[in-house]
């Protein structure tokens, strides 16, 4: 017993010693790469905030948390605030219901709904700038396919690019269009792991087909849902391509969500700090909303 | 028992990641800008250009204005057999505000370009940030002339007692009209003298043919462009100096008589994306455009394309100038700057200035070009470029609050949008725009300005 006491004590210190080696290998490149582009700026992005920096200035000044207080009391935040908003709860709520129907009539087998997934998921591999300019076309008051329908049918064409009462669904429903088919696959997969003897079950018990959506297959979906409540929140407070390619922002910054602001003030109109410290009140944003969706919503998801 | 590394980290090691962390902090410390006093413009160097040699190859940032690639790339070609010096064109944007957003962002990195677009609405803050070189010694060592240059176009680049750039692709808003529908509504073949005169027209050309008479354009760098036309014929401007005066009655009247013709008259109309490409489909039977835009719609129209002058207002004759000119990067090695330098002379000699302006519309910048035998002819073969070297006569350099300030062009489009698409009020909407102005130039330009 006594010779085999130290070799025990010397494996102790080794192999601990060896599982930090390895861990840096395997996840050494990967944090290298986040501390790189993901935490530096955002520190960056910190330090940026408290300066009054004109974009390309070799200089800046301290200025404090007056870019804070300068957002808090511009008065054109309150309406990127709405738009944001607006923006955000509309595609989240609207990209779930929207993609979860046609989830549901993607998993029927009915002839052609081969054809019908790769169209539905279609437009989400497609570039947003593409698909911004080719709804342009579509929506053109003057020129466009939906004018043309509209007309067809004796009604005018909204004015989608002067109203910005119209030109923030227009935005949203290219959004949708283009985010739906990502909702839909993953609720697709996650239906056909649904067992099949729990809704036979649920038959058996004599439950319609609404009655067992509604009380077994939904809460089998918690688990998605919830993913897809967090991830979907996340790429609309931050979508950007398809506003530069269709509105800019406009107009009368009808389209100006916060995520949109952020680049036009530190590079349009070149104010660094101040567009610094919209990104960071963003990201503390992102950072309360998804700490809540964990805290909160996870504990009632039954997985 | 558990096999995670974590849970068998030794204070030492729990010491090791810290310290990587405190190495990522550190690490995002690097970088950005020097905290501290304001920084300001770029002083004129002590180069002594004659004991420099220039380099042997330079990038041009450019966004080729009226679609000019081709005639840039034949230029530099032509200065390569002349000087033995590359010029690498690179397109740096689709317009001058993307080439703009590039340069400023490249600023402190080695992606500087040697030569770089510089318009009306960025040139001053590339100057502020101390980005770009004053060219005055470099354009004496070079004997640029500079004294053939257009007054006002090389005037525009002046701010304390230096010139910033040179004048390239430069242009003013024209008033272009649809022949065809002029002649249906019986309109003599001109454009109206004044504003006063297109009310009169304006019904005749309602009623000859279904069209609206004006198109007029919105969005960020142009609606407060164009609108400088009615708000200084109307004698308001948007600002003297750094003093934002959108409260005087005459700026109020002139976005009154905006909307009147929108919303009383119905005889203008603001597109919904293009006002150019509106005209060109005949959609509207006038509009305002830029002189680049000459060539590319004499050739798409279908119709006989006439211009003249903006109209007048109760004041007289108004016109901005704009477009852009060409700066030096100041951070770049003299040798760098001295080739860029000979380039620039180069590029805006009398025979480039007319290849380039009889080729897109945009003005020949100098009197010699002007007055040479390429444009004269242009001149008598389409009498429509003759137009905006006329008019350039009654222009004038922009307003500070539109052009010096970061924010300035933005929010004054926005209040003109207000104004022009939902009938906001003026008072309200311009005073917005003033304070918000008035309050960016305190904080992002006055402390850079050097006494």
């Amino acid at each position: 017993m006594s010779t085999m006491t130290p070799p025990v004590v010397m494996r102790k210190r080794r192999t601990p010693w060896k599982s930090w080696l390895l861990f840096l290998l395997f996840a050494g490149p990967n944090v290298a790469l986040l501390i790189i582009f993901t935490y530096k700026p955002l520190i960056q992005s910190l330090q940026y905030s408290l300066l009054q920096w004109n974009i390309g200035s070799a200089t800046a000044r301290f200025v404090g948390l007056s870019n804070y207080s300068n957002w808090f009391t511009d008065p054109t935040t309150a309406n990127v605030v709405k738009v944001t908003v607006i923006f955000t709860l509309v595609t989240v709520a609207g990209g779930m219901v929207l993609g979860l129907s046609l989830a549901l009539l993607l998993n029927r087998k009915l002839r052609g709904t081969g054809m019908a997934r790769t169209v539905v998921v279609a437009p989400y591999v497609l570039s947003g700038v593409a698909v911004g300019l080719l709804w342009l076309f579509v929506f053109d008051p003057n020129f466009g396919v939906l004018g043309a329908v509209l007309k067809g049918i004796g009604l005018g064409s909204p004015d989608w690019y002067n109203d910005p009462s119209w030109a923030l669904p227009m935005i949203i429903i290219v959004y949708l269009w283009k985010n739906v088919g990502y909702v839909a696959l993953i609720y697709l997969a996650a239906l056909q792991a649904v067992p099949k003897d729990l809704l036979e079950a649920a038959t058996l018990d004599g439950a319609g087909p609404f009655a067992s959506f509604r009380n077994v297959m939904l809460p089998l979906l918690g688990p998605t849902t919830f993913f897809l409540s967090v991830t979907t929140l996340l790429s609309s407070l931050q979508s950007f391509d398809i506003i530069q390619a269709m509105t800019k922002g406009g107009p009368l910054e009808g389209t100006t969500t916060m995520m949109y602001q952020i680049y036009q003030e530190g590079f349009a109109t070149g104010r660094a700090g101040y567009s610094s410290a919209i990104a960071t009140i963003l990201f503390l944003v992102l950072l309360v909303i998804t700490a809540v969706q964990m805290l909160f919503i996870q504990k009632k998801v039954h997985y | 028992m558990s096999t995670s590394p974590f849970a068998n980290l030794s204070r030492r090691q729990i010491l090791q990641l810290a310290a990587l962390m405190g190495g990522a902090a550190t690490l995002a410390a690097c970088g950005g800008p020097a905290v501290g006093e304001a920084g300001g413009a770029a002083s004129e160097q002590a180069t002594d250009w004659a004991s420099v040699t220039p380099a042997k190859e330079i990038t041009w940032w450019s966004n080729h204005p009226g679609t000019s690639k081709d005639l840039e790339s034949k230029i530099i070609e032509d200065f390569a057999k002349e000087t033995g010096i590359k010029v690498n064109l690179v397109t740096a944007g689709a317009n001058y505000d993307e080439v703009a957003q590039k340069f400023q962002a490249a600023a402190g990195s080695s992606n500087v370009p040697d030569l770089v677009i510089a318009s009306d609405v960025w040139w001053f803050r590339y100057m502020i940030n101390g980005q770009i070189l004053p060219l005055d010694k470099l354009a004496a060592h070079l004997d640029f002339g500079t004294d053939d240059f257009n007054k006002t176009l090389y005037n525009d680049y002046e701010f304390s007692n230096s010139h910033w750039a040179v004048p390239y692709a430069r242009s003013t808003p024209l008033f272009y009209y649809n022949k065809a529908v002029w002649e249906k509504a019986g309109l003599p073949d001109r454009a109206p003298k004044t504003w006063t005169e297109f009310d009169e027209w304006a019904p005749k050309i309602q009623a000859a043919g279904g069209v609206t008479p004006l198109g007029l354009g919105k969005g960020n760098s142009w609606t407060a462009w164009w609108f400088c036309n009615m708000l200084w014929g109307a004698g308001g401007a948007y600002s003297k100096d750094w003093t934002m005066t959108l409260d005087t009655p005459e700026a109020i009247e002139a976005a009154k008589y905006l909307q009147k013709i929108i919303y009383d008259d119905k005889s203008a109309v603001v597109t919904a994306k293009d006002q150019v490409a509106d005209f060109g489909a005949g959609l509207t039977g006038c509009t305002i455009a830029s002189t680049g835009s000459l060539t590319g719609i004499i050739a798409a129209a279908k119709f006989g394309i006439g211009t003249g002058f903006l109209p007048e207002g109760a004041k007289g004759a108004a016109c901005p100038t704009g477009g852009t000119g060409l700066a030096i990067p100041a951070s770049k090695s003299p040798e760098q700057q001295l080739a860029a330098g000979m380039f620039l002379k180069f590029l805006t000699n009398a025979k480039n200035t007319a290849y380039f302006s009889s080729n897109t519309g945009y003005m020949p910048v100098r009197t010699s070009a002007l007055e040479g035998e390429t444009m004269q002819a242009v001149y008598a073969k389409t009498p429509q470029f003759r137009t905006a070297v006329d008019q350039l006569a009654g222009t004038r350099v922009q307003d500070w609050g539109r052009v010096f300030v970061p924010n300035g062009d933005k929010d004054l489009t926005t209040a003109l949008e207000k104004i022009m698409l939902q009938k906001g009020d003026p008072a309200e909407a311009f005073a917005t725009a003033s304070t918000s102005i008035a309050k960016s130039y305190e904080e992002n330009v006055k402390p850079y300005l050097k006494a």
